[in-house]
């Protein structure tokens, strides 16, 4: 019953989202619309279960004083620093809910975002390392990958623009037409269509219950 | 230890340090390097300026707070467009972490400059959980998926949302994105409902959407901040994207600059070894 029950519903949920893409809308009604807002409900209740869920794989560490408790300790307080606050009703204080001047709000563009901004910045440090150290012309592919990388990164900046303008004033529209619009298009309609049907594919095989991992089984 | 071979065993610390001269050097001497405009960016425009005065147009911020560099000129620029063209701008966000907030501090702070009022001229959908979901229930009713705006507003209570059911009621989808959703909002928005958009993504991202372009599904694209660049010189308001395209300049030639260095080594040293046995 446990993995029945589950594969009933996903295999009748994806049929009449299928039925209502296929049918004619009168004839179905508003079913989509409704299997729809069940969905969003859902939704919600996966963020809160993610919260729980964050909570409880850090709190034991806490208890048990496990290696690096403190910054599991951390993680639990900052979750209730930004969580609390912006769920309380405003009309308790301005300081709660999610607008600007909220407890929520400061910790957000204070902390939160630089700190994400920050940990994305240091990509182009890593970058820089990685293209010295790893980015080798071993090979004809690589070569070819190397150099039609270094023409992208050249025509995306101003100084290269300036370059290739100064060779041939047609060259940037020239890179744009063929490498962006013409060798990376064919590539990127390539790795489209095998995504979809891939997708395709796992959706079958999660509506027939050939695929279970969303039950937490193989 | 020969030359090439102390080039190749190079700290990684004078890499870093090499970089961060690069990108804060341009920041305290700008060079305002001459920068031209992609088909793709000119199209984007075009296809907002083309429409109707008081048209009602869709602006999302799908974006996180980790790459506002790029992306949050490009909301910005197009929202300098919007109400300059006094269009009814609705936004929302499919991402639960900053996109709310940065949503919400880029409006007020646009709305002011253009003395535009909320409910009115424009609305703040603000977040709802299940993408897939949303973008389209927004199909049959944006109601059902958004009973109330961001501050908790019931829709019904707004003029603008009054008149606007559906998608059938929007003339134009400006996605600004730093993941997969753009390809969602094609796949789901464009192709069930026909919904002109175009969309603002970070330069790793923007390589992807040259074929939807090409396919006509989607009106013009924004690449990284040179994209965000270019709509700033369109809406000819520079700001913030312009003067990063200094540093990104310098980090490019760097980069490159290392790419080369590093081969040389490479090489070099490869043929001592095989001339040594």
């Amino acid at each position: 019953m446990k993995t029945k029950l589950p594969i009933a519903i996903a295999f009748l949920s994806g049929l009449a989202m299928v039925a209502v893409f296929i049918l004619n809308p009168e004839k179905v009604g508003d079913m989509e619309g409704e299997l729809l807002q069940w969905t969003t409900v859902i939704g919600g209740f996966t963020l809160l279960l993610g919260v729980v869920s964050i909570v409880r794989v850090n709190w034991r560490p806490v208890v048990r004083r496990e290696t690096g408790w403190l910054n599991n300790a951390a993680l639990i307080l900052s979750v209730a620093v930004m969580a609390i606050p912006s769920v309380l009703p405003v009309s308790w204080s301005p300081l709660f809910g999610t607008d600007g001047g909220s407890i929520y709000d400061w910790f957000f563009i204070n902390l939160s975002a630089p700190m994400m901004a920050t940990m994305f910045a240091m990509l182009a440090f890593y970058v820089a390392s990685a293209a010295f150290r790893a980015f080798r012309a071993r090979n004809a592919e690589a070569t070819l990958l190397l150099v039609t990388a270094t023409i992208v990164m050249l025509w995306r900046v101003p100084v290269g623009e300036g370059l290739f303008v100064a060779i041939n004033p047609r060259l940037p529209n020239l890179i744009n037409t063929y490498v962006m619009g013409g060798v990376n298009v064919a590539v990127q309609r390539g790795i489209i269509i095998g995504a979809a049907l891939g997708a395709a594919a796992t959706s079958l095989r999660i509506m027939l219950g050939i695929e279970r991992t969303y039950m937490g089984k193989t | 230890m020969g030359f090439w071979q102390r080039v190749s065993q190079l700290d990684r610390r004078w890499i870093y340090l090499a970089v961060a001269l690069a990108v804060i050097f341009p920041l305290l001497v700008p060079m305002k390097m001459k920068l031209g405009i992609t088909p793709e960016a000119r199209q984007l425009y075009e296809a907002i300026e083309a429409l109707p005065d008081s048209s009602v147009v869709m602006l999302t911020f799908d974006y996180y707070p980790s790459t506002v560099a790029e992306t949050r000129p490009m909301s910005i620029a197009a929202l300098h467009q919007m109400f300059r063209k006094n269009l009814k701008v609705i936004t929302m966000t499919t991402i639960p972490l900053g996109g709310p907030s940065i949503a919400d501090r880029t409006m007020r702070e646009m709305a002011e400059l253009y003395h535009k009022t909320y409910g009115v001229d424009y609305v703040n959908l603000g977040f709802k959980a299940n993408y897939t979901a949303v973008l389209l229930g927004m199909g049959s009713s944006i109601e059902s998926i958004y009973p109330s705006d961001q501050y908790g507003t019931p829709l019904a209570k707004l003029p603008l949302m009054q008149t606007v059911k559906n998608y059938d009621q929007i003339s134009f989808i400006f996605i600004v994105a730093d993941n997969g959703i753009v390809d969602n909002w094609i796949s789901i928005v464009n192709a069930q409902f026909s919904k002109p958009m175009g969309a603002g993504v970070t330069a790793v991202m923007a390589p992807k959407f040259y074929s939807y372009v090409q396919a006509k599904q989607m009106t013009g694209l924004l690449g990284g901040m040179k994209g965000a660049a270019e709509y700033e010189m369109l809406v000819n308001k520079p700001a913030m994207a312009l003067i990063g395209m200094d540093s990104q300049s310098m980090a490019h030639l760097l980069i490159i600059g290392f790419v080369i260095a590093g081969n040389v080594a490479y090489f070099m040293t490869r043929k001592k070894k095989e001339s040594n046995g």
